[in-house]
């Protein structure tokens, strides 16, 4: 619970900033304030998000308990460390910070150390339970995903700091932006969310588990897509080649990606058993909607030659439509489940227990989910028709939207919507809001 | 103890079991099909012999310690020993008419 706190106020706070007009579109995609703004939405809310997610639910993909229980928290501390770094890093190249300390170097450090932690405790995991389901492999490539996005992320911070002057990392950071980029929206956190959400969906939904032609296809594109544009992007780089059709063909690769994905989800909603979706399962959809609007965006894009002009408004719909979207939408299911399994599990057998979706109110909750994704739309929007101002009005309307989300997500936490009667029989315990999940159940 | 003297305690034991709920579905366990079989022996010691609706589900060990509890609490049970298997793998058709209607499950919709 501590991650998904942590990245909630990330969120929350890049939300507000967007709304107070910080960084794109008032300036450009590589300033020093987008820059911030980026990097508090992608690690600061969606890496942390996933990271605490996947130490949930990475246990229940391979049926066995998680590597280390004890290491989620230490790599908490030092991923928000290193995030604080790099943060202050920029503000200190817009001229905000004038203190000279080593702030990237300190950031690469901090951030290296933390995700490496990451990847050891989920990498020990999903190694000791080969041979590894579909999901779980989704799951392993993303995390390959994000070894070379934060080893890009870090040589980039390196040569920012002045540590990294070598002639191929100083090629690497004048044009390696894009596999940045892909390597952490496609690979780490696209791949992951989807062999997250194919379980999730097939759980919840009571929906066959998906071993589908498609979605293994879904996969070995996915994994091809990340290769060519991770290795192939970066020899085409340091060997000072144009790196374009690299990219073309990692987009070529991907594209399918998303719609064989799109077609599986579509499947599991077509074939589950359990008739009433509920809200988290219908938000999951709009967030799916909003994937395919951004690849049929990237292609029609890319055909008729603006991708690089609307390069922002695309990345938006990606991150908040589509990964936000998902991620807001699960967690309106995960933290009810936790919250259950630390109040009533241990009375189960006991004294009578309420369900899971007893502790939500959806009624409550549609609205202001409805409001997040129609905002996340607009803003898109807006970032297409280059209106500034329309812009920051979505963006405060989105700030609205996911403050009405947590709101409800606190609500769950605290129990509120349970019935007094039924709220704590004896013997159970009320949850503390933030703490103790982090321990694997 | 004779068998006709076993059948009623095990029917206690299955209407205690029906205390513990599966939290994501909100039913009891033993209408969803959870609970594969359950007996006492002349020792006066019941084995339930349970799923998950899922492999690796996080509430697994509360179930168990659920299922425990539950049949523990009655009277003349010596001791409670509850095994979890996933051989065969549970799936909706095993749940009762009732649960099926509980949950908007059409009978026709199940394969």
């Amino acid at each position: 619970m501590s991650y998904f706190a942590a990245a909630l106020v990330a969120l929350l706070a890049a939300e507000s900033l967007m709304a107070a007009g910080w960084g794109f579109p008032n300036a450009s995609l590589q300033a020093p304030a987008t820059l911030l703004l980026v990097h508090l939405v992608v690690l600061g809310w969606l890496s942390l998000l996933l990271c605490g997610a996947l130490f949930q639910f990475v246990p229940v993909l391979v049926a066995r308990p998680l590597h280390s229980g004890t290491l989620p928290l230490p790599a908490l501390v030092l991923l928000l460390g290193g995030l604080a770094a790099l943060l202050t890093g920029f503000l200190r190249l817009n001229g905000t910070v004038t203190a000279a300390l080593p702030f990237f170097s300190a950031a690469s450090t901090l951030l290296a150390t933390g995700f490496s932690l990451v990847l050891w405790n989920l990498g020990r995991t999903l190694w000791a339970a080969r041979p590894l389901g579909w999901p779980a492999k989704f799951v392993a490539v993303g995390l390959l995903g994000l070894a070379a996005t934060v080893a890009i992320g870090i040589t980039f911070a390196l040569v920012l700091a002045g540590d990294a002057v070598t002639p191929a990392a100083l090629r690497l950071f004048a044009r390696g932006l894009p596999i940045h980029v892909i390597a952490g929206l496609g690979g780490w956190l696209t791949l992951t969310a989807m062999g997250v959400s194919y379980r999730l969906l097939a759980m919840f939904m009571l929906a066959p588990e998906l071993d589908r032609p498609s979605t293994r296809a879904v996969l070995r594109l996915g994994a091809w897509a990340l290769g060519v544009a991770v290795v192939g992007g970066s020899i085409a780089i340091l060997l000072k080649q144009d790196s374009t059709p690299v990219f073309l063909a990692a987009g070529a690769l991907g594209m399918p990606a998303v719609i064989l994905y799109a077609r599986d989800v579509a499947y599991l909603y077509r074939t589950r058993k359990r008739r009433t979706i509920e809200l988290n399962s219908r938000m999951a959809a709009a967030a799916v909607g909003s994937l395919v609007l951004a690849a049929m965006l990237i292609v029609a894009l890319a055909s008729m030659g603006g991708l690089v002009r609307h390069a922002g408004a695309v990345a938006f719909l990606v991150v908040f439509g589509w990964l936000s979207g998902l991620g807001l939408a699960k967690l309106y299911k995960i933290v009810p489940f936790l919250t259950w399994l630390e109040c009533y599990g241990p009375v189960l057998g006991r004294a009578p227990t309420p369900r899971v979706q007893d502790l939500v109110a959806e009624q409550h909750a549609r609205k202001w989910f409805g409001l997040y994704f129609i905002a996340a739309w607009a803003a898109t929007a807006a970032l297409f028709l280059d209106c500034a101002w329309a812009f920051r009005v979505a963006a405060a309307m989105q700030l609205a939207g996911t403050a009405g989300i947590v709101l409800q997500l606190v609500r769950a936490r605290r129990l509120d919507d349970v019935p007094a009667s039924a709220r704590f029989p004896a013997g159970s315990r009320r949850p503390p809001l933030i703490l103790s999940l982090t321990r694997s159940q | 103890m004779n068998s006709g003297e076993r059948e009623f305690p095990v029917e206690h034991a299955r209407q205690a079991l029906r205390t513990v709920i599966d939290p994501e579905l909100g039913y009891n366990i033993v209408d969803l099909g959870l609970i594969y079989d359950v007996s006492i022996d002349d020792a006066g010691v019941a084995h339930v012999l349970m799923t998950t609706t899922t492999r690796g589900c996080p509430a697994t060990g509360y179930l168990q310690e659920g299922a425990r509890e539950s049949v523990a609490r009655l009277p003349g049970i010596a001791g409670v020993d509850v095994v979890m298997t996933y051989d065969p793998e549970w799936s909706p058709q095993m749940m009762t008419s009732e649960a099926k209607r509980h949950l908007g499950i059409e009978e026709e919709s199940i394969p």
